[in-house]
């Protein structure tokens, strides 16, 4: 066994919404409207792909109890297809925590260090998940604790002020063209909602196992929940210009303005930011250093973790020269990439189990 | 500059292996080998990129592998949202 740490099924549930809800916060508004208009704030309510694969995580661990879905893979198409599928998931996981490492590192220099060198900000921050992967899923887990109330806390900061100057006109007509252009915004949502597979990676290591589906549907409406609020927030605010800034909930949290005196809280959604991405890069990282121990039979994942921090540094500077080509990348050949990994491959493999098991059943049954 | 960062990025691969090399036991052949391999692929592509900051990477890869799809769903998006 890789990792001997456990964690609460609560907890598991709680890093699974921090992990999914920090960049979808950040880049998602801008992203939809492009496509669902003033719908945006219907595609997070019609996100099937959230859906799938959290039914998937959850009933590959009850055919194959204790084992993540590269380990169930193994036992569904056999040793050496599944050594073949099990690579794709630690690279994939490698290449899409550089692309979030970038982010955060391109949104702390755009719109607060200014004067910082991009690889000061990034190594910093891989460094120190580095040390928190290195102390196991049980570090990670209580970070996702203590972050929450906090990550919740300044969130509401954010709504709770701008809450008077939300204009309703802005959402109206709703579904003036049908239910086409929200269905077409949850293709651009299930960049995020697919990541929920990371929870057969941790679904192996949660102590409290009947707790551990309801607290990860908490987990998927909680995450619902958030991204309705920020895209109908962000919508009602800035109406038709939505689509025109790269970070519209940053402008929401510039927006704020209390009797002349707090102003510029947009520090606050740098807090909300940096803790956000901290958990996700931190369960990301450590879901890439696990796949790969258990890739490479080794018996600690812990030797790996700095050269594989080093690694993922050099993958974030790799994935895009510039910011605008990477949105371009996300929102197009990653996209589809991503559902490719999270969302395609787990239901191949999920069909083929229940397959092989009806054909065992009736074998036994002759 | 480019000098400074070649040493810089041996400084760092030198720091990683004298602080996690004597933490392996010696019977522990497979993670002597997975750690050696891993830094070994740090160093040569962080020297690559040093040197070639353009060099191709995985998001090119990926561009290529999806190319066709990406048009397909992009029509379609365009169809959807009107």
């Amino acid at each position: 066994m890789v990792e001997s740490g456990k964690i609460s099924a609560s907890q598991a549930g709680k890093l699974l919404y921090l992990t999914v809800i920090p960049t979808a916060i950040l880049t998602s508004p801008a992203m939809i409207f492009k496509v669902a208009k003033q719908d945006l704030w219907i595609s997070p309510i019609l996100a099937w792909s959230g859906l799938i694969t959290v039914f998937i995580a959850l009933r590959l661990h009850r055919m194959f109890p204790g084992e993540n879905i590269i380990q169930a893979g193994e036992r569904i198409i056999g040793k050496f297809l599944g050594k073949m599928v099990g690579l794709i998931f630690p690279l994939f996981y490698l290449y899409l925590n550089g692309i979030v490492v970038r982010e955060y590192g391109e949104f702390v220099v755009g719109a607060l260090l200014v004067n910082t060198p991009l690889i000061v900000v990034l190594g910093s921050m891989v460094l120190v998940c580095a040390i928190v992967v290195r102390g196991g899923i049980e570090i990670v887990g209580r970070f996702a604790e203590l972050f929450l109330p906090a990550f919740i806390t300044l969130f509401l900061l954010i709504i709770v002020p701008i809450l008077p100057d939300l204009n309703i006109s802005n959402m109206l007509p709703v579904m003036g063209e049908g239910i086409a252009p929200s269905l077409a915004g949850t293709f651009v949502l299930q960049l995020w909602f697919s990541e929920f597979i990371t929870y057969s990676f941790i679904l192996p290591f949660v102590t409290d196992q009947k707790n551990a589906a309801k607290s990860i549907m908490f987990a998927l409406g909680a995450v619902i929940l958030t991204l309705v609020v920020s895209n109908l927030a962000t919508l009602l605010l800035l109406g038709g210009l939505t689509g025109d800034y790269a970070y519209p909930f940053l402008i929401l949290a510039r927006y704020i303005n209390l009797a002349e005196f707090f102003t510029h809280l947009e520090s606050l959604f740098m807090a909300i930011w940096v803790l956000g991405a901290f958990v996700k890069i931190c369960a990301f990282f450590y879901v890439t250093v696990l796949s790969a121990a258990q890739w490479m039979n080794l018996s600690d994942y812990k030797p790996i973790v700095y050269p594989l921090g080093f690694l993922l540094i050099l993958v974030s500077l790799w994935v895009a020269p510039n910011y605008q080509e990477m949105t371009r990348a996300i929102s197009t050949s990653v996209n589809l990439s991503i559902f490719t990994v999270f969302v395609a491959i787990p239901v191949l493999l999920f069909g083929l189990a229940c397959v092989k098991k009806a054909v065992h059943k009736n074998k036994n049954r002759r | 500059m480019k000098w400074a960062a070649v040493l810089g990025i041996t400084t760092i691969l030198v720091i990683i292996t004298l602080r996690e090399w004597p933490k392996l036991r010696p019977e522990m052949k497979r993670e002597k080998a997975a750690f050696a391999i891993l830094t070994i692929l740090d160093g040569t592509l962080a020297f690559l990129l040093v040197f070639y900051p353009d060099l191709p990477g995985p998001t090119q890869g990926l561009d290529a592998m999806t190319k066709p799809l990406v048009k397909f769903f992009g029509n379609l998006m365009a169809e959807w949202s009107g």
